[in-house]
């Protein structure tokens, strides 16, 4: 276990605690939901919280993110409402984007967090264009750049991670490994470990247990002074397990027998309660009363945001340029 | 109009400190035609990257800058690399407007030379307007000239929308035209008459236009020969504009005639106007093939094929 022992890093702790928390509450209402046909689609988050909420913790307020579609608990350490995730999840009125994008396709301007796409990977080269833009503008921000480990056999991959080593960019490239993509376990994605691909591009690569909170924040925060000092990106290699399934549509027992469940000793939440218990910050008692009060928020807010109207139609044709064109005009004309 | 659409590059850069070039040999060398010559020196190389060899990632980079207040001018080095970064095209610059919900903007240019006349063979010739014009986000804009060049990148720095900006590689040194000093615009969205006539009308863009002028002149042809200029979103009302005119229409276009341009206009002109028309709209354009090296003199529309359609077009009663 990492050792950590400023009043400052302990208050960071609980708090990360009960970020996890609320992403695994609100994970689990949220595929629920999907099963009662409430929501549309959904793509799990159960398993990652530690290392998206450790590296959370190792940032500033200012520092630019460029996730992908399983960052729910990246995007409530970083404060954003959770209604904000829940209307986007609905695609309802209130949604940014307007119901325009499947659910799991979040971003908020306000938190630095870029608007997320399916194909994966392609936020990379974006996250290197984002952290050259900060050099030059001479500020100290950093990026950090989300993806899972079978986003590393992309061209994207390869092409961000030259390129940010090539003009010493302020990224953190943080790999998601969580075992998976789809149905393709990791061995078969690639035959070396993911950390020692930093090697190709002359940056460090750290593995990292991302089911301890502690070392995950460790190794972004080691990462995050080397960018801020100006001597360019590492790649983490934050090994996890995704819990769940892919996504709401898929079912994992057709291609594997392994699972992490809730509560057993590799679950970052249960590791997480560890560290708490060890540093004396919380004992079993607050830690049940967290779970519990958790539940009644997320119950009351999805409540509360199921209510808000679907998006008026004609906004789906909105915002495709600065202008509307002739052409859609006339086809919003021909359909509504 | 190398002259031009450098003389475009360099006093943005000048003016705003958020532009930043980007691409293959920019710098040092001056791109392989030598569009990007002196800049380097100018500005430095915070502000000239000579990139390394990964088309997706100079514009995936691009779009990253573009999102985050810079300006960046991508260059491919030609058309026929760019497929790569067609993701980061189509799924990145195209929609992150529309998908942020206006949050995030990405106002990229991208600057490539296309199309045959340098015996490039297949893949250094080709015409790809079409994979661009088929995706909804971005604008698509072809000068046939220097003035145009330079006034229509000049209006694509003052536009927030991500701007595919094709340059007719066979035109950068062969035209030559006054081009004014000071910073002027041709705005985007807005096809030019480049020659009046009421026999027929001629539309096309690009390296095209040249030849079709020649042709028109040479032979003493009537026409209307209409240059688009933008080719997303077209300039619909010039094209009708043009159609009720004459009601004879030619398309020429470089690019195989397939789902080319010539189609999309074509299909405008028959939902809007087919009353006018007093002949079949014919469509002169390259053949559905590959673009070949040696026979690159049969690929690109000539004088003699727009002639050939000249005279059917004016047959036809």
């Amino acid at each position: 276990m990492a050792e950590i022992t400023s009043q400052e890093e302990k208050q960071k702790l609980v708090k990360a605690y009960t970020a996890m928390v609320l992403s695994r509450t609100l994970d689990k209402k949220i595929v629920n939901a999907q099963r009662q046909g409430r929501v549309g689609f959904y793509t799990p988050t159960m398993g990652q919280e530690a290392l998206q909420i450790g590296a959370a913790m190792a940032l500033d307020e200012q520092d630019l993110i460029y996730g992908y579609y399983r960052d729910v608990p990246l995007m409530i350490s970083r404060g954003v409402p959770m209604d904000l995730i829940i209307n986007q999840i609905m695609g309802n009125s209130a949604d940014i984007a307007k119901g325009r994008q499947m659910p799991s396709h979040y971003g908020s301007r306000k938190h630095n967090f870029m608007s997320v796409q399916s194909p994966v990977a392609t936020n990379l080269p974006l996250a290197v264009g984002a952290a050259y833009s900060l050099k030059y503008r001479k500020k100290k921000g950093v990026v950090l750049t989300t993806f899972g480990e079978g986003s590393t056999s992309t061209p994207d991959f390869h092409a961000a991670m030259n390129l940010a080593s090539v003009y010493e960019l302020p990224v953190i490239f943080l790999c998601e490994n969580n075992g998976w993509a789809i149905s393709l376990p990791v061995e078969k994605q690639t035959r070396v470990d993911i950390w020692s691909k930093a090697a190709a591009y002359g940056m460090p690569g750290i593995r990292a247990n991302g089911n301890d909170i502690l070392e995950t924040y460790e190794a972004v925060k080691a990462a995050v002074k080397r960018a801020r000092e100006g001597k360019g990106p590492t790649l983490i290699d934050a090994i996890s397990f995704r819990m769940g399934p892919h996504s709401t549509s898929d079912d994992p027992t057709k291609y594997r027998s392994e699972s992490v469940p809730e509560g057993s000793e590799k679950d970052p939440l249960t590791i997480a309660e560890g560290t708490l218990k060890a540093l004396k910050l919380m004992d079993d008692k607050m830690i049940e009363n967290i779970k519990q009060k958790t539940i009644k928020i997320v119950d009351d807010k999805f409540d509360e945001c199921e209510k808000i109207p679907p998006p008026d139609p004609i906004t789906a044709f909105e915002q495709v340029y600065s202008e509307q064109t002739w052409m859609l005009k006339e086809e919003v004309g021909d359909i509504l | 109009m190398v002259q031009a659409i450098n003389q475009a590059l360099s006093q943005n850069m000048e003016k705003d400190d958020s532009v930043i070039l980007l691409g293959e040999d920019v710098g040092v060398d001056g791109g392989v035609f030598r569009v990007t010559d002196g800049l380097l020196s100018k500005f430095g190389p915070e502000r000239v990257l000579d990139t390394p060899l990964v088309e997706l990632g100079i514009v995936g980079m691009g779009i990253g800058m573009a999102v985050n207040g810079l300006r960046p001018v991508v260059e491919i080095q030609f058309q026929d690399f760019i497929y790569t970064a067609m993701d980061q095209i189509i799924n990145q610059a195209a929609k992150i407007r529309y998908r942020s919900g206006g949050e995030y903007i990405a106002p990229i240019i991208i600057r490539t030379p296309y199309g045959g006349g340098i015996r490039g063979g297949l893949y250094h010739s080709q015409s790809g307007e079409s994979y661009f014009v088929h995706t909804a986000g971005l604008i698509v804009a072809t000068p046939s000239g220097p003035y145009d060049a330079k006034g229509l990148l000049n209006s694509a720095f003052k536009a927030s929308d991500p701007i595919i900006f094709l340059e007719p590689k066979r035109l950068y040194r062969s035209i030559k035209e006054e081009v004014p000093e000071d910073m002027y615009t041709v705005p985007l969205g807005k096809a030019k008459l480049a020659n009046s006539g009421d026999d027929l009308s001629i539309i096309t863009y690009g390296s095209m236009v040249s030849t079709v002028l020649d042709t028109v002149k040479k032979n003493k042809i009537n026409a209307d020969v209409l240059d688009l200029r933008t080719l997303l979103p077209l300039d619909v009302e010039a094209i009708l504009a043009t159609v009720e005119k004459t009601g004879r229409v030619i398309i020429v276009h470089e690019a195989p005639r397939t789902l080319g341009m010539g189609a999309e206009i074509s299909a405008l002109i028959a939902e809007r106007r087919i009353d006018y028309l007093q002949a079949p709209i014919l469509r002169v354009t390259g053949p559905d093939s590959p673009f070949p090296y040696k026979m690159e003199d049969y690929y690109i529309p000539n004088e003699k094929r727009i002639m050939k359609a000249v005279a059917k077009i004016l047959e036809y009663r």
